[in-house]
């Protein structure tokens, strides 16, 4: 191409992409970033961040609610979901616009296409087919279709839902998480097949707006990847709010009637109910966008639907690299922009080390929300290490019984050994921003020594971590002994 | 106080307390987190590697055991202080490598009996060899090199041990431990300190080999990066201040080692050969012995043994 060859090329702009895109420019490589829908990616446009908004919609219609109980009287509130999901397209928007102007100052040019690797460092794009969906326009200043050559190619395709059998999507009764963030009017009932953070946070959502949501799980607990307890629990708080919950309990049969879907949920024991439901959304998980890249043609790795990368992003062929959900678990946001960054800092030369994967937190934003990062009890377990475990709950703490958010927990696990923090889970008002404070202790590699000699600011939910600590040594001073002290110094 | 702050070792709290699970010494630890900081994964790099617990840490487990310990007591700071003008000085506090040098030095002076034995040595074949083996070096990849006197000294140490295995021995209250190879050290003096990185097996290693290695310990040893395997054990050491103008001097041992060798610089001097007077390259050299392992006659056995090397490289070839 005449502009000459380019130093790195990423291939799609979601938040792996386009942070390792800019962090290339930082560093004065040469740069550009191919996407075919959407700067920001899913998460931004289609994920984390428009079903954040959704969810304070649902957050605000809980406290309206809720409001006799804090002495307000609002009366009832009227749900206008219309408005609701614009408010969610409108932030989206915003944040996309944002990303390109970033491009642009950075001085990565955005090529707009599909991608398909040549070998040598070559590329050729294609024009993507414009999906049904309200996607923003292309910038006007991208470049088009062509041929383009890289030193460093970062494939960054990221993940789309899992298509189950039974389960395809039709954009009308049978929804992905695209259609679930744009109803057109609220179901006045919801069956969720799965129970991860997108299952659950949609169950959320919907039901705090007044539908009726059942959420099946294959497996015995929801939440799978959270710790036993604190998923136990969630469990409980969603069922005393009235979502149903089955788990061992798979969707085995759909079928689509003119007023909606009738399922068959069979137990683990065999046994099989038939749940109707206006609407079912397939929340089972995603697959990552390994097709029609090239990638077997230039001889690329790939294990399971995902690209086989070292801690440094590199695939088996030189020159490729993998970021991000295409890359493997943990499929989030952040997990993708840390690894653009070292990818992209290993290619500079710069000193770098692979992502410690057990110290990339995960969040659920539901009500109660839930985070953690680190080990669950169950694995630290299984791995045969000696634990001490702290917890200490939300009904203990001055802050959260002020704004009436008395159910909760913060657990804290550490290594009985070292003292070292290896796990936290949190469930409750606000845990998704508390959990990174745990979350810095352990990448300064904190001892339970420091977190306890820390002090947390009176009267926040933050004083509940301090607390965790310190009951996992026995020590917590807003909570009475588990056992009676008999005597006993506890140092 | 700035020179306190630029010595703290950079540890993170989890590392800190798995080094002293471990025994670790952390003065050579290579941190790899931000700034050099040493974390976890170091600590358990390190224990993979082979590091052993620091003598130090492992026979007194903190520095003011060794302190209270070491008769006799050393006068008190209230003393010291006493007997200086306040505001006539200014008060640096010591750093870990600081006082672990002090330790150990102490801890060799109170326990090894040291006797010494100097020689002079001409050089100038040693010399000459040098500059004709540097000009044969390709001028770079990774068969460079350029050798440097020490290099040659290193060789002639190590190749001496093995002629004189009976120097080549450690004191221990079970038995003397005789060791089979020529692990020989080498202080480098670094801003604050210094440490003594080994050559393992020098006996057996080219030249090139042991200058190339050379090279890179200390390299590291400057940046404070030596893990600690690659600075504990040895059999013996090297200290050389002759790049100062030093023309003599007495090391204190290195323990668990039973000799040190003190090398001075290599200047023109008059030799009488027959009856005349000559011009010639030398340089003195004292060995330090520790004399519960070796005697005079086998000190003096092994320093003539490295003579003989020095003063006709060509036979450490053979």
């Amino acid at each position: 191409m005449s502009s000459g060859d380019y130093d790195v090329i990423v291939i799609g702009a979601g938040p792996g992409g386009y942070v390792a895109a800019i962090r290339a420019a930082q560093l004065g490589l040469r740069t550009a970033v191919i996407e075919r829908a959407h700067l920001g990616g899913i998460c931004l446009n289609w994920g984390c961040i428009p079903t954040k908004a959704l969810l304070r919609s649902a957050e605000i219609a809980h406290l309206v609610a809720e409001g006799e109980s804090f002495g307000i009287h609002a009366g009832k509130a009227r749900i206008d979901i219309e408005a609701v999901v614009a408010r969610s397209r409108s932030v989206a928007r915003e944040l996309n616009t944002g990303v390109g102007f970033l491009l642009k100052k950075n001085g990565v040019d955005v090529i707009w296409g599909s991608a398909k690797l040549l070998g040598s460092g070559e590329i050729e794009v294609s024009a993507a087919a414009r999906s049904s969906r309200p996607d923003p326009e292309p910038s006007k200043d991208a470049l088009g279709p062509g041929r383009y050559k890289a030193k460093h190619i970062i494939v960054a395709t990221g993940a789309r839902p899992r298509v189950l059998p039974g389960l395809e999507p039709d954009g009308d009764r049978i929804w992905t998480y695209f259609e679930a963030m744009l109803p057109p009017s609220l179901p006045k009932s919801l069956l969720i097949a799965g129970s991860g953070a997108i299952g659950i946070e949609f169950a959320s959502f919907y039901h705090a707006l007044g539908v009726e949501v059942t959420v099946v799980e294959l497996l015995d607990q929801i939440l799978p990847a959270e710790d036993a307890e604190i998923a136990a629990l969630a469990r409980k708080l969603f069922e005393k709010d009235g979502i149903r919950i089955l788990t061992g309990a798979k969707v085995s049969e759909v079928k689509r009637g003119k007023g909606g879907i009738t399922a068959s949920v069979v137990d683990a024991s065999g046994k099989s109910e038939q749940i109707a439901a206006e609407r079912l959304i397939s929340a089972v998980g995603v697959v990552g966008n390994i097709d029609g890249l090239g990638l077997e043609s230039v001889g690329v790795k790939t294990e399971r639907g995902l690209i086989v990368a070292d801690g440094l992003a590199r695939t088996n062929v030189a020159g490729i690299y993998a970021i991000g959900d295409v890359a493997g678990a943990p499929m989030l946001a952040h997990k993708a922009e840390h690894e653009g960054v070292i990818c992209v800092e290993a290619i500079k030369g710069l000193d770098v080390h692979g992502l410690d994967k057990l110290r990339v937190p995960g969040c659920t934003y539901s009500r109660p929300q839930i985070a953690s990062v680190g080990l669950t009890e169950q694995r630290a377990k299984a791995e045969g290490r000696d634990i001490r475990v702290g917890r200490f709950p939300f009904r203990a703490n001055g802050k959260a019984l002020a704004l009436g958010e008395r159910d909760g927990m913060v657990k804290t696990i550490f290594d009985a050994g070292t003292g070292e923090l290896i796990g936290a889970h949190m469930i409750g008002a606000e845990v998704t921003e508390l959990i990174q404070g745990f979350v810095i202790a352990m990448q300064l590699e904190a001892t339970e020594e420091d977190l306890m000699r820390t002090v947390f600011p009176h009267p926040t939910l933050s004083e509940m971590m301090g607390e965790s600590t310190l009951a996992a040594y026995g020590k917590a001073l807003h909570i009475p002994p588990a056992a009676p002290p008999a005597g006993k110094v506890r140092t | 106080m700035s020179v306190a702050a630029s010595e703290r070792i950079r540890i993170s709290p989890l590392a800190r307390r798995l080094a002293k699970q471990a025994g670790l010494t952390l003065e050579a630890l290579a941190g790899s987190g931000p700034h050099g900081r040493i974390v976890k994964r170091d600590i358990e790099a390190a224990i993979e590697g082979g590091a052993k617990p620091s003598p130090s840490e492992s026979a007194a487990p903190t520095h003011r055991e060794v302190a209270v310990a070491s008769p006799p007591a050393a006068l008190a700071d209230d003393k010291i202080l006493a007997l200086y003008d306040k505001g006539s000085y200014e008060l640096l506090p010591h750093d870990k490598m600081r006082r672990v040098i002090a330790e150990r030095l102490t801890l060799a002076k109170q326990t090894i009996p040291h006797f010494y034995l100097s020689m002079d040595c001409r050089i100038d074949e040693l010399m000459r060899a040098r500059e004709r083996m540097n000009a044969a070096s390709p001028a770079d990849g990774p068969r460079a090199y350029k050798l440097s006197v020490n290099d040659f000294i290193i060789k002639a140490m190590a190749l001496a041990l093995q002629e004189v295995p009976a120097a080549n021995a450690t004191w221990t209250e079970a038995g003397m431990l005789r060791h089979k190879y020529s692990d020989v050290g080498v202080a480098v003096a670094i801003d604050g300190g210094l440490f003594t990185p080994v050559i393992r097996h020098a006996e057996v290693k080219s030249l090139s080999e042991i200058s190339n290695e050379m090279r890179d310990l200390a390299d590291r040893a400057r940046k404070r990066r030596l893990a600690p395997h690659e600075y504990q054990g040895g059999t013996t050491s090297i200290s050389n201040l002759g790049m100062y103008g030093i023309k003599t001097f007495d090391a204190v041992i290195n323990p668990p080692h039973a000799t040190i060798l003190a090398v001075g610089a290599a200047e023109r001097r008059p030799v009488v050969s027959g009856d005349a007077l000559v011009p010639a390259t030398v340089m003195s050299v004292t060995l330090s012995c520790d004399h519960r392992v070796v005697d005079g006659a086998i000190g003096a056995a092994l320093l003539g043994a490295f003579r003989a090397f020095v003063e006709d490289p060509v036979r450490m070839l053979v």
